[in-house]
């Protein structure tokens, strides 16, 4: 549904033009009927990524599919829905008016517009009396909910959200969430980019890392967890003084008798150390890194 | 055919929040006030009442059309794209040019309207003056549409590439080109027959005046107040003429607006 290949993306700003490289080499593939999650931190360049996808933005060089056409292609827009980071919209309409307005962009009319403005607002949970007031009057939850809402008006193919949780709260987020999971089920891909790390292991099929410019990881949640250091918490029946300690192994919180080894090297030399000292080992668990634990460790080896 | 319908959709939510805005109000009771303040010029003038009121009245009607050209007009791309809802519309199935050409037509709208709101008033003052109130004024008016479609496609234009304070500048200074082009020409004219240029400088400067007068939209030609105030015969298929003239230059500044839009970045 999008293939993406060596994508490079310049801004210049300032009164000389200074150049910046928000992107210098991103390539993932996205195939038809997934939920694709696009992580990383501020700056990172998901937002740039997404504005190349629906057209907003120009490319330096690479290439870029969507549904098979370039984006620059009115024909690529026919296909996608999208809703950008905090979604601004002409707020002397209503919400049912806005509908209506993307709606007839989009060439739904009559009858068949008022029954996908139903359709949409019910799945976002957004049918409320709330809809026929003056955007102005919106939260930042109603506008992303409408912001959903008018991008799924089209029943596209391909779903594109920018940070389609943030300003909800728990309840906005999991109707959300539903809704993603619900469209997917009829065969919609979703693109979206989130900081909500826990959301993305929840619901994406596979996840694309981007830090720096660059895609540094991309695959299944569990490809990247488990390519990723995993910690090793060892419970030894016996104090150990800190001087003593191997290298990598450090005391979990105030607990003094469990040990957090950052690899297998560190479990290995701690074990060891146990054994040599005669101390008992109690029990060892063996925790898989999150995504949030993989993309601190990327941001950390960027910085380096 | 869906371009089309694009482009009226786009033109009718241009016109909705165009009459939203209170800069226009402000213009439009104030040309509808000077309007009625023509009927005391009239009266204090040492010129016949009748003429003074209908030349100053299609004065007003281009000028506040000036106005709401400049001051809404160069306002309406930009307010797009700092308000960031361009994001949200460039993401839909249109081209950035049925972008370009909606909101032109969305402000020629609020445009017509306002001289269409004019013209009653100005009937009205006739009437009321008893200043022999002829179909053939119509054709003034219609003329100063014609030059203003041209300024709201320059206005639109300028706001494609440049901030809004630059591109009102801009646009005043095409206008003020456009509408004096002609009287430049004249000018250099007479003092080349006059014999007072001679060398290198006189030719320059007549250089300059052709250029200003074949590259700028003569606006010059869309003000007939004279003829119809005097009620003096126009030249055969003049209006005809003039708005094809005034089609190509709109076509060409749409489509320098619509070329320099889609390479726009929306970050």
């Amino acid at each position: 549904m999008i293939e993406v290949e060596n994508l490079q993306k310049t801004y210049h700003s300032g009164f000389f033009m200074r150049p910046k490289k928000a992107l210098t080499d991103v390539s993932f593939h996205v195939p038809k009927g997934v939920i694709y999650g696009f992580i990383g931190p501020n700056g990172a360049g998901k937002s740039t990524t997404i504005k190349l996808l629906t057209g907003l933005l120009r490319k330096d060089s690479g290439k870029i599919l969507v549904a098979g056409f370039d984006p620059s292609k009115v024909e690529s827009r026919k296909h996608l829905g999208y809703s950008p980071e905090q979604p601004y919209f002409y707020d002397y309409l209503t919400g049912r008016e806005l509908m209506r307005f993307y709606g007839r962009l989009n060439g739904l009319d009559g009858k068949p517009l008022e029954d996908r403005i139903t359709w949409a607002l019910s799945l976002l949970n957004a049918d409320k009396d709330w809809i026929d007031r003056r955007l102005r009057t919106y939260s930042k939850g109603m506008m992303q909910r409408v912001g959903i809402a008018q991008a799924i008006l089209s029943k596209p193919e391909l779903l594109i959200l920018d940070e389609p949780m943030s300003g909800l709260d728990p309840v906005g987020r999991k109707d959300v969430r539903e809704a993603i999971l619900s469209l997917n089920k009829e065969g919609v891909t979703v693109f979206y980019s989130s900081h909500l790390l826990s959301d993305v292991e929840t619901i994406s099929h596979r996840v694309a890392m981007v830090v720096g410019g660059k895609i540094v990881r991309e695959g299944t949640v569990d490809d990247i967890t488990s390519n990723a250091s995993a910690e090793y918490h060892v419970h030894v029946a016996a104090d150990i003084p800190d001087a003593d300690l191997p290298q990598d192994v450090k005391p979990q919180g105030t607990t003094p008798r469990e040990w957090v080894c950052k690899n297998a090297e560190a479990r290995d030399r701690f074990i060891d150390f146990c054994l040599k000292s005669g101390l008992p080992i109690e029990r060892m668990e063996h925790q898989r890194p999150s995504l949030e634990d993989v993309l601190t460790e990327e941001i950390a080896r960027a910085e380096h | 055919m869906q371009n089309i319908k694009n482009i009226g959709i786009i033109a009718l939510n241009t016109f909705r929040e165009s009459v939203r805005n209170k800069v226009l109000y402000n213009i439009v009771f104030l040309a509808i006030a000077l309007a009625f303040f023509s009927i005391l010029l009239g009266e204090w003038s040492v010129f016949d009442r009748a003429h003074v009121i209908k030349s100053t009245t299609l004065s007003i009607m281009s000028l506040s059309g000036l106005l709401i050209s400049v001051f809404v007009g160069i306002s309406l791309v930009q307010k797009e794209i700092q308000g960031r809802t361009v994001l949200t519309l460039l993401s839909k199935p249109i081209s950035r040019a049925v972008f370009i050409v909606g909101k032109y037509l969305g402000l020629l709208g609020v445009i017509a309207v306002h001289l269409a709101l004019l013209t009653v008033v100005y009937y009205v003052i006739l009437a009321l003056t008893g200043s022999n109130p002829t179909l053939s004024l119509l054709s003034a008016v219609y003329l100063i549409f014609c030059e203003m479609a041209i300024v709201v496609a320059v206005a639109l234009l300028f706001s494609t590439f440049s901030s809004p304070v630059l591109s009102a500048l801009f646009t005043i200074g095409i206008y003020m080109a456009g509408r004096l082009s002609n009287e430049l020409m004249e000018q250099v004219n007479f003092v080349r027959r006059v014999g007072e240029i001679e060398g290198g400088q006189g030719v320059v400067l007549e250089k300059v005046a052709s250029v200003i007068h074949a590259v700028f939209p003569g606006l010059y030609r869309f003000d007939i107040s004279a003829y119809v105030v005097h009620s003096v015969a126009l030249p055969t298929h003049y209006i005809f003429w003039n708005s094809l003239y005034a089609l190509g230059y709109i076509g060409v500044f749409l489509a320098i607006a619509s070329w320099w839009f889609s390479r726009r970045d929306f970050v």
